[in-house]
């Protein structure tokens, strides 16, 4: 446990007035792609056995090691793409387009050292459509990159060429989703595919395909600068490195904040963004709100990938922290994250575009105060029907609502419980609505 | 929501003799967009994209000339332009309002602006103003929670809103009519 300052955003001031955009001679006069003309000089090999030493775990939701996802590559297929997951639709995740915003070009470079690494012939960065600010700001970074030669030069030793190219999305939360987005990415709905075959062996355009989060990837420059052990200083020991954490909601000072994984929530909501607002601490998602909700007693959670197993929630998700006080209407809120799923589920598969909608249903009438007894049971027994992990549907779209809901009805049974009343009480005002 | 099939009828409209896909789109779609893909359908969204840009909303005339230009049936695109929500198939106001209602923006009272907006242009999410100048749309997530409440004007982010505020900024716009580019509201 030794983090000794922002590694992500060390070029962005807590200050927001000393706040400014990076570009290329910005970003290079800071020691940028120092860390890629290194890499250059190095084998391939020697760089996925950093990243793999380094611990790395994906930053985008599940927690994937980075390096060990590299490894899946068939050894003599090629070309083989890189698919930058730069969709961030989770409700109460924003970290990435924060560091867009003002630093694009550590996301070049990481992109430059991973398509080197795994001999990528083109780079798709993903990005959400609603992301117009950012999309451009990449553009124009890229076209500096373009020009100082970062892409469309080949590779050292070899004959592949590498190119970098922004794609961009047009409003739907499954496109973020891996291959959700490869699908996007083809020109066609973002319905996530059937795995097998994974990703790793046909992806896009049915080659090869590595599907990193931007996060992720902007962690490279820092690994291969000071090395896998020195990332290994920061975190624990099943999850080294420094995070970016957003944090929103009841928060006085809200924003992106990095710290190193396994800090205490309640030292990040306290120290970094300025306490709970308008009353005490009551509920809070760790990252975005398919994880689930930590309880009123779960305030001092360890932030890191084992929170799930610790805490009862599906796991740390992107860390976008959403913060509620004492005096939040919980089954309101958890309307608006089951109402979120029943909108964005992609409609393939039966029980999470039926389940999904009728668990908004469901909590609709509760909250117009029509829940009936039985309802309560029926949350819980919808979620233990749908998505990917008790094997009903494709992707995990439907796990995340319905862990959502398992966890708030686990945690907070009486605020339920209190609104459910038998029909006869609900008299005629009762009658006739289901 | 992806799923659910467009009421045919209403997005009917007449044929027009100018077409949609004017040469300068399909030259910007030729040059900077069909090298970077293997195929010419993954070039799909990125001309919706300009298709958007350009005419805030999608003809049915135009799906079948995109259809066309990128060698696919008009099923096919028809197929991935309805899935995707700022694909748009019918018109709107000159200025789209999309509002955030995703938890942070609930938590931070994302309803005053929506009541704001009721009270200062009497519309509700969905309508246009009757001079055809602002529509209002709430959205899920804009990834901007930390400035929240938050709403997209057109390709422009507003965050941490006053709804007061807010409504006269919208009501100072310029009224003319017809689709605006993120150029006029900047």
């Amino acid at each position: 446990m030794a983090y000794a300052g922002p590694v992500l955003l060390k070029r962005i001031p807590d200050d927001p007035a000393q706040r400014k955009l990076y570009r290329y001679a910005d970003y290079i006069a800071t020691g940028g792609y120092a860390s890629l003309k290194k890499v250059l000089a190095m084998l391939p090999e020697d760089v996925i056995k950093l990243v793999v030493d380094s611990g790395l775990r994906g930053r985008g939701g599940a927690g994937f090691p980075c390096g060990t996802k590299w490894t899946f590559l068939p050894k003599d297929l090629f070309p083989r793409y890189l698919a930058v997951n730069f969709d961030e639709s989770e409700p109460g995740t924003f970290k990435d387009r924060y560091l867009i915003d003002h630093d694009p070009h550590i996301l070049l470079e990481g992109i430059a050292i991973a398509a080197f690494a795994n001999k990528i012939s083109t780079s798709y960065i993903y990005i959400r459509g609603e992301y117009h600010h950012e999309a451009k700001l990449l553009e124009a970074a890229l076209a500096e990159a373009y020009e100082h030669g970062i892409f469309g030069q080949k590779h050292p030793g070899t004959d592949i060429v590498s190119h970098c190219y922004v794609h961009r999305g047009a409003g739907a939360y499954i496109c973020g989703e891996e291959t959700g987005l490869l699908e996007s990415l083809e020109g066609k709905r973002g319905w996530p595919r059937i795995k097998p075959p994974f990703p790793a062996v046909a992806g896009a355009f049915a080659k090869p395909t590595i599907i990193n989060n931007v996060e992720t990837l902007a962690c490279l420059p820092a690994i291969v600068e000071h090395g896998a052990a020195w990332f290994k200083t920061m975190g624990t020991p099943s999850s080294s490195g420094p995070k970016l954490f957003g944090v929103s909601g009841h928060v006085n000072k809200p924003g992106v904040f990095e710290e190193e994984l396994g800090i205490k929530m309640s030292t990040l909501i306290e120290k970094y963004a300025g306490g709970v607002k308008g009353g005490k601490y009551r509920a809070a998602i760790p990252g975005g709100v398919s994880m689930g909700v930590l309880g009123t007693d779960q305030y001092n959670a360890e932030l890191d990938f084992d929170i799930g197993r610790k805490y009862n929630v599906l796991g740390l998700g992107t860390a976008g922290v959403i913060v509620m006080n004492d005096k939040t209407d919980l089954v309101v809120m958890l309307r608006n994250i089951v109402r979120f799923f029943a909108h964005e589920s992609c409609g393939q598969c039966t029980p999470c575009r039926e389940g999904t909608a009728w668990m908004h249903k469901i909590l609709n009438r509760i909250v117009d105060g029509f829940g009936q007894p039985q309802d309560f049971d029926m949350l819980a027994e919808l979620c233990l029907t749908m998505g990917a992990m008790p094997g009903t549907t494709i992707c995990g779209l439907a796990d995340g609502a319905n862990w959502a809901v398992k966890t708030f009805l686990q945690k907070f049974p009486e605020d339920f419980k209190s609104r459910l009343k038998s029909r006869q009480v609900q008299g005629v005002a009762g009658a006739g609505v289901a | 929501m992806a799923w659910i099939v467009e009421d045919r009828l209403k997005a009917y409209q007449p044929a027009r003799n100018e077409p949609y896909l004017t040469a300068k789109i399909k030259d910007e779609v030729s040059r900077k967009y069909f090298p970077r893909y293997p195929n010419k359908r993954a070039a799909l969204l990125p001309l919706f994209h300009l298709i958007m840009h350009e005419y805030g909303y999608i003809a049915p005339q135009a799906i079948d000339e995109a259809a066309t230009f990128l060698e696919l049936t008009p099923s096919q695109v028809q197929d991935a332009v309805t899935f995707y929500e700022e694909f748009r198939l019918e018109k709107t106001g000159r200025y789209v309002v999309n509002v955030c209602r995703s938890i942070s923006c609930e938590l931070c009272g994302h309803q005053r602006v929506l009541e704001k907006m009721r009270e200062i242009f009497g519309i509700e999410p969905g309508e246009t103003t009757a001079d055809d100048k602002i529509t209002l749309l709430e959205v899920e997530c804009l990834g901007a929670c930390e400035q929240a409440p938050c709403a997209l004007v057109n390709e422009d982010l507003h965050g941490r809103i006053k709804p007061a505020e807010f409504c006269s900024q919208l009501q100072q716009l310029p009224a003319a009519p017809g689709h605006s580019t993120t150029d006029d509201v900047r």
